[in-house]
């Protein structure tokens, strides 16, 4: 039996504030309706109104793992869009413009940046053209694209003539009336978008109806101009609830269902996010699973303190009492977090730090994606002080990640750092309900004890270097960020001092013995594969992607899927490497921090690097591009950058 | 049965110089301690760093020494996890107003069930004499090789214009007065701060005992019908311009006592009580979070506002 393969992938660009979110939005769950699988990014610039941005997204009947480039359908309302992205879209594509933008040259563009313009004017010299919408519409034709004009001011003025909406409060629904056209032209029926705006706009009637008449009303002109088209056949996921989630909110469902009852954070991007949805859903109304507890409400704290240093301090003491506290942020945040990081170490204080990379150093590019701080997570906090690092490659990780990062930071009575990024921030996915059953993992609060306890030893010594813990309010005690005794005493004594020392380290071996193997690391695809990738977070999906697409094209590659980077799984990551003939790293940083890490704890050299530095998501066609290279080159060092 | 100051007291040697003025705050917290028969199980002293941020070692309770500056962080978290507890900070007035400062406004306007005590010798004790926020323009103590050239900061006002709904002011070797200073710090309902004169005999032989002892006086020996107390918003009006006049009473004389105290303003956890009933009977700390290690929670059962029907 054949099942037809539907793989269509589309870019709704426009100005920031302008409604292109939503229709991101839309089109993720238009797909969803239709029975697809579902990916989409939200790619912007740091800035409130005005500057280009864009949603791309893609759906399929299998997995779509990750963004594919070029697109099936470019969505561009506005010049800027056009002009940006106009190479980035397929052969035989979808390209809806407005016919008003037509005369528009890329120099009168005020927010476009100035080093594009330049490229831009390059290119289209080269054409002896000047680069305006024209010329790239003129351009897209050439290179096989469809292009689907929509007179915009025309139907905004229909919109509003039908709704007696004023054409002003209207203006957003340009993006409704583009999406659709390309929705409609790519053969999904006006039901289908009708539904989706329903469910997009639900709760608010006056907003719902302009954007219904606007998508109707440029489907009939689609329609009128070129006709009926095919169907889009429904998916394979037809008939069930389906959930659409960005990472964002993935990490705070998982810390709600997980037993968070105190979030502290300051707003940084790409973090907020999470620690809002958070603060949406403090108060949960949990019917009578807490029953016998007498509870039916859910109450978790969530604080927006002064500073990221307050965020984890105020977390920190929260944890003190028993509460599963944690905090998130990102790299300038994690930055000042630093010293606390070495506290909760001294004084083995559980926490768990979201850390959200994105593109640095310093400020950088606040609204882009990286993995700059692996070695900034790893070696946080002055002194010796060993930690939990673990990274997820994709949502379903996540997921299960904040969930485990909760449990071995009380478990361990160590700091955890949850490494995530701006891609998986602000990427949406479609998931089922058994992609995330809480009821896999259980609630392992360890070495706890309530009550008073004779002779109480906060610091006591033992074999695994985990003391038992009581939560502040039972026994007197110290909880101490100085060298202390096993009472908490402040001790300077050069045994104490030791003894204390080599307790922390201790803790590092009975991590590794009692995180399972399979969580630390995984192999993915043919152990005999000559060519071994080595990466770490969100660079699974499309590395998995790459590696259907070179197993197709004959070359045979592995992927060693780094998951817990500190402790380092040394003995793991060895095994595999001892039989590779090539290792190629993929990281979306300059100094190659996984590399390092790889050579300094197993002496295995990472022989060649596919790099992405440019501060946009690592696609598919990258790693395709730069294993081709290496194999073909032999080259050390290949920087990749798809991506607008 | 009542219990006694000693109860309070731990069996360390307090490594403070002989003549510190800590050793009268430390008094005085003991004697605040046993009056309000606090259980010391139930009792969480947090320090920042600093010779003063030590007496977390000298006070029987749930203490907790924490970085310099950060005193305030832990100790909201620690009292919004769990308020049946009562909290209090002590640092210096470098770590609270300088290094911490930004935590220390951001409690005033939390108002928080936390009491804080500014040993405030004006210097950095523990690292050997520097200048601290508190130290006038111009001064010049021992360890400085010139005078101040920076400003000081007035505690008072900084916690009148953050919001404290309890401000006072004490000298560390009034032990009397100043425990009942520091016991309606703890009993009041919200941030109150007490910053406490604290003469530093080994590094700040500019504000000396001497120095101290010829300008301080009391409020309400002054006068009598001396009233601190707001309970109504026309109260404030009424009263702040007296108050505000006190507060910024420095040079030849400097007034102690109780110059502040609000009872109008909610804490932050009869905030959060009216945000989310039930938050005081089941505080982060004491909220169950599994059913015999079990989640028993589904994404899908709760967050609703994601599903879709396909
Ligand atoms: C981040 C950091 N910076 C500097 C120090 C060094 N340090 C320790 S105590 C202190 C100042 C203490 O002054 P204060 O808070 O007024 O307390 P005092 O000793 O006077 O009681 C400093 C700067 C530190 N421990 N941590
Ligand atoms: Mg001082």
């Amino acid at each position: 039996m054949t099942r037809l393969t539907i793989d269509l992938s589309i870019i709704i660009g426009g100005p920031q504030g302008g409604g292109v979110e939503s229709a991101g939005q839309i089109a993720l769950k238009v797909f969803t309706l239709k029975g697809y699988n579902i990916i989409g990014t939200r790619e912007y610039h740091s800035n409130i109104m005005g500057a280009h941005s864009y949603f791309h997204i893609r759906a399929s009947s299998d997995t779509p793992r990750a963004l594919r480039l070029p697109v099936d359908s470019l969505v561009a309302i506005d010049a800027e869009s056009v002009l940006t992205h106009v190479n980035d879209v397929a052969k035989g594509s979808i390209v809806v413009y407005d016919v008003g933008s037509i005369n528009q040259d890329a120099s009168t563009l005020a927010p476009m940046e100035h080093s594009l313009k330049k490229r831009l004017e390059k290119m289209f010299s080269e054409r002896g053209a000047r680069p305006t919408v024209g010329e790239a519409i003129k351009l897209l034709e050439e290179r096989g694209a469809r292009t689907l004009d929509l007179p915009l001011k025309e139907l905004l003025r229909k919109v509003s003539e039908e709704t007696g909406s004023p054409l002003a409060s209207i203006a957003r629904t340009v993006n409704i009336m583009g999406l659709s056209a390309a929705l409609y032209a790519l053969g999904v029926e006006f039901p289908y978008i009708v539904k989706a705006v329903e469910a997009q706009f639900g709760k608010r009637p006056k907003i719902l109806a302009p954007n219904i008449a606007a998508a109707r009303i440029a489907v009939e002109y689609t329609h009128e101009k070129y006709g009926a088209r095919n169907p889009l056949p429904d998916g394979p996921h037809k008939g069930r609830v389906r959930m659409i989630v960005t990472g964002n909110e993935v990490v705070a469902m998982a810390k709600i269902v997980g037993g968070l009852t105190f979030e502290s954070f300051y707003p940084i991007t790409p973090s907020s996010d999470e620690a809002h949805y958070i603060e949406e859903n403090k108060y949960l109304d949990v019917g009578d699973v807490f029953r016998d507890v007498g509870l039916d409400k859910l109450s978790i704290v969530t604080l927006q303190t002064e500073d990221e240093i307050a965020a984890i301090g105020m977390a920190l003491g929260a944890a003190l009492t028993g509460a599963r506290a944690s905090t998130t942020t990102s790299g300038p945040g994690f930055s000042l977090m630093n010293e606390f990081i070495s506290m909760a170490v001294e004084a083995e204080i559980p926490i768990v730090i979201s850390l959200w990379m994105r593109a640095g150093p310093s400020t950088g590019i606040a609204t882009r994606t990286g993995q700059q701080d692996l070695l900034h997570a790893i070696f946080s906090g002055h002194g010796d002080t060993p930690k939990i690092v673990v990274a997820s490659g994709d949502h379903v990780e996540a997921f299960y990640d904040a969930i485990k990062a909760m449990n071995w930071a009380e478990k361990f009575q160590i700091p955890v750092i949850h490494l995530l990024d701006k891609y998986l921030a602000s990427t949406s996915v479609s998931l089922d309900e058994w992609d995330v059953d809480p009821s896999l993992v259980e609630i392992d609060r360890g070495k706890r004890v309530y009550g008073p306890v004779k002779d109480y030893k906060r610091y006591e010594i033992t074999e695994d270097g985990v003391s038992p813990i009581a939560p502040l309010g039972f026994n007197t005690m110290i909880i101490n960020s100085l060298e202390h005794d096993e009472y908490g005493f402040v001790s300077e004594d050069p045994i104490d001092r030791e003894a204390m020392v080599l307790k922390r380290v201790r803790k590092v071996e009975t991590i590794s013995k009692s995180i399972p193997e399979t969580e630390k690391a995984l192999l993915h695809g043919d152990p005999d594969a000559k060519v071994t990738i080595v990466s770490f977070g969100s660079t699974k999906q499309a590395i998995l992607s790459a590696m259907e697409e070179l197993y197709r094209e004959g070359v045979k590659v592995n992927f060693l899927q780094v998951r817990v980077l500190s402790p380092f799984p040394r003995d793991l990551v060895s095994k595999v490497l001892a039989g590779a003939e090539k290792i190629v790293g993929v990281e979306a940083n300059a100094t190659g921090q996984l590399s390092f890490l790889i050579r300094a704890h197993t002496g295995y050299s990472v022989g060649h690097v596919i790099q992405k530095l440019n501060a946009r998501p690592l696609y598919d066609i990258d790693v395709v591009y730069g294993v081709k290279r290496i194999i073909e080159s032999g080259v050390e060092r290949v920087v990749v950058n798809s991506g607008s | 049965m009542a219990r006694r100051w000693l109860d309070y007291k731990t069996g360390a040697w307090v490594q403070w110089c002989p003549g510190c003025g800590d050793f009268g705050i430390l008094n005085s917290i003991y004697g605040a301690l046993a009056e309000l028969d606090i259980d010391p199980t139930n009792l969480v002293v947090v320090g920042g760093i600093g010779c003063s941020s030590r007496s977390v070692y000298y006070i029987k309770g749930n203490n907790v020494h924490t970085i310099h500056g950060r005193a305030i962080p832990i100790a909201s978290g620690i009292k919004l996890a769990n308020p049946e507890l009562t909290v209090i900070v002590t640092g210096g007035d470098g770590d609270l107003l300088g290094i911490g400062g930004g935590h220390f406004t951001a409690l005033g306007r939390r108002n928080i069930d936390i009491a804080i005590f500014i040993y405030d010798n004006a210097v950095y004790g523990l690292t050997k004499g520097q200048a601290g926020p508190t130290l006038p323009l111009w001064a010049r103590t021992k360890a400085l090789a010139y005078p101040n050239i920076q400003g000081s900061v007035n505690p008072l006002l900084l916690a009148f214009a953050a919001g404290y709904t309890f401000i006072a002011r004490g000298y560390a070797y009034h032990v009397n007065q100043l425990k009942g200073l520091v016991k309606a710090a703890i009993q009041h309902k919200g941030s109150a701060v007490v910053d406490i004169l604290q003469p530093c005999p080994t590094y700040n032989d500019f504000m000396t005992q001497e120095w101290y002892e010829k300008r301080i006086y009391y409020l309400n020996e002054e006068d009598p019908t001396w009233d601190p107390v707001i309970r109504s918003p026309e109260d404030m009006k009424v009263k702040a311009p007296r108050i505000l006049e006190k507060m910024l009473e420095t040079g030849d004389r400097i007034p102690l006592g109780i110059f502040f105290q609000d009872l109008t303003k909610d804490t932050m956890e009869e905030r959060l009580e009216k945000a989310m009933p039930g938050y005081l009977r089941t505080p982060p700390a004491k909220r169950p979070i599994d059913v015999k290690g079990r989640i028993t929670l589904h994404p899908f059962k709760i967050f609703k506002d994601k599903l879709l029907e396909t």
